[in-house]
């Protein structure tokens, strides 16, 4: 007798953990405020263009609570089953990012922390945009080619003279109007879906087909090629746009997935073969490579090119076990606190115990995407959900590795957490995608008739063939005719389904089929 | 604000922070394996009493091979497991040789005391005794089930 797993709705765990959250992003927020002034926070003011919105300190808290249970709403009504804890995690590493953020306005004199809100308005759109437009992962698995070209289109838009814009001697922006956006962050997902599409075609033939050399299986040319080619065009670009922290996390997310998809350790081991090859060619051949590599094995051998690195580890130091408490410590003297270094400004006011338990926060994450991808029935949801995994933790490790001065340091935003609008809308993007995948696979197996997911996806029949019907009479001869043909078969209407056509209009007593005549 | 109050509020800020931690531990460990309920209690909702006596009903029940009746396989039988893909990807256990079937078209898979056929999204559509498949439905000796140009039948 087989057996099938159900998962539960948890729609009140949801909540609850929601509600946390959101507490818990907001408390930062006013013990800023209390701990350096003895009051609660000044006047919330966010203005995009004419548009004005603020009020007391209370009315920013009230819209950041809206937005969480807005979410939470939307992921409730369209996704039930999605997984219950991805998207408290995800909100409280948002909060304790714009917390921090709004921290380190008290001591520059700027307004990001409202801008990041204004942002977060935007991102919790476009979430709400993918959950209520997708509902189902696998329609995105047509399109390979066309996520492959998006991708590409994405990553060459900052090359393009006009719209191209270069900012801490990496040029990967584009500038419309006021706002400036980072696409890489977007293609990083766009290239998930296109490498989880591929592959999953492919898989076998990959796997299966090759020949064998060094100890290692490689696919035939034509199989491996296009992939190749597309992943080389990317990795092009991005050295062109001298964007280290990418390149790694395009190479990482590529070989993971080749990985997962052939299910061959020779590619994981090739791959980290690869990266410690091209790290010695490039510590030889480029500058900045031997620059970056200085100042994470010795920062304090030179003060003034190192500051950054050096005073984050200060801030570290002073942060010591529990931290120095919001608003307390001098998170602000590190360059970039907001952006990369926040990593830093969070160790420094959280403690040793506030970063790991931020750092365990995105463990959640990724451990809740790979969970749903060991679950995941098909293929390419597998693939997705994996690839999105990897690429989400690699991101973690190699931003907060670099802060921690574990790795060399490679700009990369930290998702969720760092101020930037293109990286909160992404993983917003991202956040949306991955409660789909974990709808879907936590989804009991007969629902879809009411959800109406299959049948969307098949609606659009190209054409109706002339039907033989008449091959019950050859199998089961015992059967009358004419009188009990639709004696056994199963009422649709028992079923939920639309009620049957009259049986006359199907053309059941169309004769055997050939090579059936009794 | 006191510098005793300060330090009291740093420390319930990172308790309650762990306390979220452990929440989410605890429900991560709740849900783990989710609750294993035999497949007939997830199809019970769908078929009806009524349509479980008529199945009971019949002498031979339940199928053991799936035969191909037309098309460019007609003639092949393979044995039912307790699942099989149906489609031209390699990864379905029964590949069909039929310009109009979806890479992954169809599944049927066991239930209680019979079999269900389920479309898996196809762009042509699965038809069971010339009615699409809109929903899992019971795969009888008695139906016909339609893939593309293939017609594929279940025998006891």
């Amino acid at each position: 007798m087989a057996e099938v797993v159900v998962h539960r709705r948890r729609t009140g765990t949801s909540l609850v953990m929601m509600l946390f959250a959101l507490a818990l992003g907001a408390a930062g927020y006013v013990l800023t405020s209390l701990n350096q002034n003895g009051t609660f926070p000044a006047d919330w003011l966010m203005s995009a263009g004419p548009l004005q919105f603020g009020g007391p300190w209370f009315v920013g808290v009230a819209a950041w609570f809206a937005l969480g249970l807005l979410c939470w709403g939307i992921t409730v009504w369209r996704l039930p089953y999605a997984d219950p804890l991805i998207l408290p995690v995800a909100f409280l590493l948002t909060g304790l990012g714009v917390s921090m953020i709004h921290r380190l306005d008290q001591a520059d004199g700027k307004r990001s922390a409202e801008l990041q809100m204004l942002w977060l308005f935007l991102a919790v759109a476009v979430f709400i945009a993918v959950v209520v437009w997708l509902r189902d992962h696998r329609r995105l698995q047509r399109y390979t080619y066309l996520w492959f070209l998006a991708g590409f289109l994405l990553l060459l838009a900052p090359l393009l003279p006009v719209l191209g814009k270069e900012n801490h001697g990496a040029r990967i922006w584009i500038e419309v109007g006021p706002f400036s956006f980072q696409p890489a962050e977007i293609a990083r997902i766009v290239l998930s879906i296109a490498f989880a599409a591929y592959l999953v075609e492919k898989k076998d033939v990959l796997a299966m087909a090759g020949r064998r050399f060094l100890g290692i299986d490689f696919p035939r040319p034509r199989d491996l090629g296009p992939i190749l080619i597309a992943w080389g065009f990317a990795l092009v670009i991005l050295v062109f746009q001298k964007d280290l922290g990418t390149t790694l996390l395009f190479f990482g997310l590529f070989v993971a997935m080749l990985y997962v998809a052939t299910e061959r350790p020779s590619w994981a081991i090739l791959g980290t073969l690869m990266v410690v090859v091209l790290g010695v060619v490039g510590y030889n051949a480029f500058g900045h490579v031997q620059t970056r590599f200085e100042s994470w094995l010795n920062p304090f051998a030179d003060y003034d090119r190192n500051g950054q690195v050096i005073n984050a580890q200060f801030g570290f130091a002073w942060g010591g076990l529990f931290g120095s408490g919001w608003g307390e410590g001098r998170p602000y003297l590190t360059p970039l606190a907001k952006n990369d270094f926040i990593a830093a400004a969070l160790g420094e006011e959280l403690g040793l115990f506030g970063l790991v338990a931020v750092i365990l926060l995105f463990g959640f994450i990724v451990a809740r995407l790979l969970r749903a991808a060991l679950g995941s029935g098909e293929g390419f949801g597998k693939l997705l959900a994996t690839g999105l995994a990897f690429v989400f933790a690699l991101q973690v490790f190699v931003i907060v590795g670099g802060v921690t001065r574990l790795l060399p340091l490679t700009g990369l935003t930290t998702p969720f957490v760092s101020q930037g609008g293109s990286s909160l809308l992404s993983n917003f993007l991202l956040l949306g995608l991955m409660l789909t995948i974990t709808h879907q696979v936590r989804r009991p197996p007969l629902e879809h008739a009411e959800t109406g997911e299959y049948v969307l996806l098949s609606a659009d029949a190209t054409q109706t063939l002339p039907v033989v019907g008449g091959a019950r009479a050859a199998t089961e001869p015992a059967a009358p005719a004419a009188g009990a043909v639709d004696a056994p078969r199963p009422d649709p209407e028992d079923f939920g389904a639309p009620g049957p056509e009259p049986i006359a209009a199907s053309p059941i007593t169309a004769p055997p089929p050939d090579g059936e005549a009794p | 604000m006191s510098e005793l109050l300060v330090l009291a509020l740093k420390f319930a800020f990172l308790a309650l922070l762990w306390v979220f931690i452990l929440f989410t531990g605890a429900v991560i460990r709740s849900d783990l394996f989710g609750r294993r309920v035999p497949a007939a209690v997830a199809a019970a909702p769908v078929a009806s009493a009524r349509a479980q006596g008529r199945r009971n009903r019949r002498k031979g029940s339940v199928p053991t091979t799936l035969r191909i009746t037309k098309g460019k396989q007609a003639g092949l039988t393979m044995g039912l497991g307790d699942h099989l893909k149906i489609g031209r990807s390699t990864d379905c256990q029964l590949i069909l040789d039929d310009d109009y079937v979806s890479t992954r078209h169809a599944r049927i898979y066991r239930s209680d005391g019979g079999y269900l056929v389920e479309d898996l999204g196809s762009t042509n559509g699965t038809y069971l005794n010339n009615e699409r498949l809109s929903s899992p439905a019971p795969f009888t000796p008695a139906d016909t089930l339609r893939i593309g140009r293939t017609l594929l039948v279940v025998e006891a």
